[in-house]
């Protein structure tokens, strides 16, 4: 970079009030020994008052009502006792339902867990052969066991009741914002996706 | 710091006795201030010479600025009531009313668009157009720059955190952004254009 170039980029941080104070001092020296330059900031002070007077360019929606509206159905839904508990009954009945046929019942005899189908012989490298059930009984389940599966299957399915009430929550929350930039927006869109691109290298530095 | 703060440090100068501070600061405001005077006064010599004597009462009476308010609203008072004078002193009464709400509430577009002349309108609008097409014509990333500084009127430091790159990376930009948007610009002034 020149000194010219340096004294036009000093210029330029005076105009924003983010130049130094010794820039400050070099620049009034410039100005006052190169009509070039004092000219160019009168030049850029028009250019500058040209930007922050210009009208942009505005489409004629009134989007106010429906994010207004949009915004609402939200807050309704989250706070909607029966839709909370519809969905949380919808939820821990596909869990219990689903759990009993994994879950032996404490009062029938306990079922085996593993397959009464014979095994395979499982090769592991460093470790003798296995044979994991050809041959053997399968493993009975005892009642203490099997309360201890259904206590599990019932934090599973909390678990999951709270998921599901996020999840609806998080997608509601999406597609309400999607719905609201997915209409002719102002300049702000177009800048937000300009600035949501791959940062740039370090200009000129 | 601000734009306003390049102006109290201007100013502090000023009131050493640096002119040329103070010329910067009558480059940087002699457009508006003319806007404004226009508003009571519609001879455009007229309109120059009262809007140089505005400056040099603002000059002779810089002691007195304690920087309490902007510089640029304290300068707008002299200007109104050195407008304002002048009218009483050729006999006419003053016109509209311009205030300092009006500054506020409005911006100097509007008072601009009510008060000038058509030819100064249009020259306004062409050189509206020329910066409109210069800055549309800057890569992304310079634009951007720009248009966070001239139009949003973030810092430096926010710049630089919303783009994701260096203070010194924004500095540039803003420069180059200005220096493309000048040379279109001055090849504008140097053509067929009357704006100045």
């Amino acid at each position: 970079m020149t000194v010219d170039d340096r004294d036009k980029e000093a210029l330029s941080a005076l105009m924003d009030g983010e130049a130094q104070e010794l820039e400050l001092r070099r620049s009034l020296d410039a100005i006052a020994s190169d009509a070039a330059l004092r000219e160019r900031w009168r030049r850029q002070q028009q250019v500058s008052e040209a930007l922050q007077s210009r009208r942009i360019q505005r489409p004629d929606i009134d989007i106010s009502e429906r994010v207004a509206a949009s915004l609402s159905q939200r807050r309704t839904l989250s706070r909607n006792p029966v839709w909370s508990m519809a969905i949380a009954a919808s939820v821990t009945f596909a869990v219990v339902m689903g759990g009993q046929t994994l879950i032996p019942s404490a009062e029938k005899p306990a079922s085996p867990l593993v397959s009464d189908i014979g095994g395979a012989v499982v090769p592991v490298m460093g470790a003798q052969p296995v044979q994991a059930s050809l041959g053997a009984k399968p493993l009975p389940v005892t009642n203490r066991q099997a309360q201890e599966a259904s206590s599990a299957a019932r934090q599973v399915g909390a678990a999951y009741e709270r998921l599901a009430r996020d999840r609806y929550l998080s997608l509601n929350g999406q597609h309400a914002d999607a719905a609201a930039l997915s209409h002719p927006a102002p300049y702000v869109l177009s800048l937000h996706k300009e600035l949501s691109a791959p940062a740039e290298d370090q200009d000129s530095q | 710091m601000t734009a306003s703060e390049t102006d109290r440090q201007l100013v502090q100068r000023a009131q050493r006795g640096d002119l040329r501070a103070f010329d910067l600061l009558v480059l940087k405001y002699q457009g508006r201030i003319a806007a404004l005077v226009a508003r009571y006064i519609a001879d455009a010599s007229e309109v120059e010479d009262v809007t140089q004597e505005a400056f040099i009462k603002a000059y002779r009476a810089l002691d007195k600025f304690r920087g309490d308010s902007a510089f640029y609203t304290w300068l707008y008072r002299i200007a109104a009531n050195a407008a304002k004078n002048h009218l009483v002193a050729r006999g006419r009464r003053p016109g509209a009313d311009a205030t300092i709400e009006d500054v506020e509430a409005f911006g100097d577009a509007e008072l601009i668009s009510e008060s000038a002349s058509p030819e100064a309108v249009a020259m306004g609008d062409e050189l509206a157009e020329v910066v409109e097409a210069a800055l549309q014509a800057l890569p992304e990333e310079l634009r951007a720059a720009l248009t966070l500084r001239e139009l949003e009127g973030l810092s430096y430091d926010d710049i630089a955190d919303v783009l994701g790159c260096p203070v010194g990376t924004v500095r540039s930009r803003i420069f180059r952004a200005r220096e493309a948007i000048d040379e279109r610009v001055k090849t504008q002034i140097s053509g067929d254009s009357g704006f100045r």
